[in-house]
């Protein structure tokens, strides 16, 4: 699954609020598992998509879906992940409710990771990751980079060659300030994709382990 | 077209999912402005670097901008502020202060050879001559730039040569902190402006930057202005006052 679905939208400074965002559309059906690759498949495609209208409906959709999820099974770690990325999406086009959105979001994560910490190749972990470390942090948001970098090296001792996990970890460490750490890290990332099965996913995770060893 | 550049280095946000959100202020603060709709384009980039390339574009009329980076580029830039923003929660002023690890720093000689870390600390100008004017730093100090101030009050908690300069949310957060006592508020600035919006150089033509500033002191009293400006954390503008 992408990295980058959890990230919120978030402009020159961000305002915490108390109410949440208005929910829309009427809840789908189909398994658990049908459920939780819809909401996979809104996320990456909100990654990639530049309309910020798309975006909201994409959002509205995970979150439909996430929901449907849950009112079948409330304790499911697909629908609990999957209500997490919807949360992510809804902060990422609501910036307004952000911090709300993303605390509920990290909330989830827990409880996801406690069923099922292998879950999405660590998902729980590698999520709960960036959303840490691109959140605005203390004290506007959830944001710390510390406790980033201990969830992203949760996620690589789970799953050490998924190359999203080696990517969050390298971005922990950047952030954290090992710059020798972040570079061996992404160059691991890099021979991890390399030596990985083709996906859609794989150019982007070549191109982000590129772009994280030029900037070191 | 003309541009208005948002450039906030340090705060959270990337540029594209901000882009919204800008451009809906850029179409109220013109249509309050009585500009032509579509007439003004927003862009927002959070690095200083790229706000700077980005002001550096013939289209780039007008710049939203925090104070320190008003301090630090506003000369080289020709910046002239034509609003002050009246932020959410903070106001259109603000005292930032700097925090040391209790007992350890005292006056400026007591931070010799240390590292001081804010979300302002790419303007160190700013910081040497606005936030501590009257508190001279000594000479080895080093300003670095921070995003991460919680890192960074833990580092100063528990002793290591870093000190932090921290704006007035932060500061006011400090005491809820688990490790609040081993910090101390070593001395505070005066009250400061938050952000300005600013003309640049002469790309504005006087009456069109006049039709422009009243919009802005407009903003906030119109149906409607409310969330858009909450979104970006505002709740309007005040005719502006340099320090």
């Amino acid at each position: 699954m992408k990295r980058a679905l959890t990230c919120s939208a978030l402009a020159f400074v961000l305002v915490a609020c108390a109410t949440r965002p208005p929910r829309t559309p009427p809840q789908p059906t189909g398994s658990i598992e049908t459920l939780a690759a819809a909401i996979a498949t809104d996320a990456q495609r909100s990654d990639h998509e530049p309309d910020p209208q798309a975006r909201e409906q994409l959002a509205a959709d995970a979150l439909s879906n996430a929901e449907a999820c849950l009112a079948q099974q409330p304790r499911a770690v697909p629908c609990l992940y999957g209500h997490a990325l919807a949360l992510g999406l809804q902060a990422r086009v609501h910036p307004t409710h952000a911090i709300e959105l993303l605390n509920a979001m990290l909330s989830e994560l827990t409880s996801a990771e406690a069923g099922d910490a292998d879950y999405d190749r660590a998902g729980p972990a590698r999520v709960r990751a960036l959303v840490l470390l691109r959140a605005p942090g203390w004290p506007l948001g959830p944001g710390d980079a510390d406790s980033g970098l201990e969830s992203a090296r949760r996620a690589v001792m789970l799953q050490p060659d998924y190359p999203p996990n080696l990517l969050t970890l390298a971005e922990a460490l950047a952030k954290t300030g090992d710059a020798a750490g972040a570079k061996e890290t992404y160059t691991r990332a890099r021979k991890a994709t390399e030596a990985s099965t083709p996906t859609a996913d794989r150019d982007d995770w070549l191109r982000e382990a590129d772009e994280g060893l030029r900037r070191r | 077209m003309a541009t208005l550049v948002f450039c906030a280095p340090g705060y959270p946000g990337a540029a594209g999912d901000a882009q919204p959100f800008v451009d809906k202020f850029a179409a109220a603060a013109a249509s309050a402005a009585g500009w032509p709709a579509g007439s003004l384009a927003a862009v927002y980039d959070p690095t200083e670097e790229g706000g700077l390339a980005k002001l550096g574009g013939a289209d780039a009329v007008l710049a939203f901008v925090p104070y320190p980076f008003f301090i630090e580029h506003g000369a080289a830039l020709h910046l002239t502020p034509i609003a002050q923003a009246d932020v959410a929660g903070t106001g259109t002023q603000e005292r930032w202060t700097l925090v040391g690890k209790a007992g350890s720093v005292a006056g400026p000689p007591s931070l010799a050879g240390y590292t001081l870390l804010s979300i302002a600390g790419y303007a160190p100008q700013f910081v040497r001559h606005s936030a501590l004017e009257g508190w001279a730093l000594p000479a080895d100090v080093r300003i670095e730039s921070t995003g991460q101030i919680l890192s960074v009050l833990r580092r100063v908690a528990s002793g290591e040569k870093v000190a932090a300069l921290l704006d007035q949310t932060q500061a006011a957060a400090m005491p809820t902190l688990p490790f609040a006592a081993q910090l101390k508020a070593v001395t505070q600035s005066p009250q400061l402006p938050v952000a300005f919006i600013a003309v640049v150089g002469s790309r504005l033509p006087a009456a069109r930057s006049k039709a422009f500033q009243a919009g802005l002191l407009k903003l906030g009293h119109g149906a409607g202005d409310a969330d858009m400006l909450s979104s970006l954390h505002l709740q309007g503008f005040v005719l502006p006052k340099v320090p």
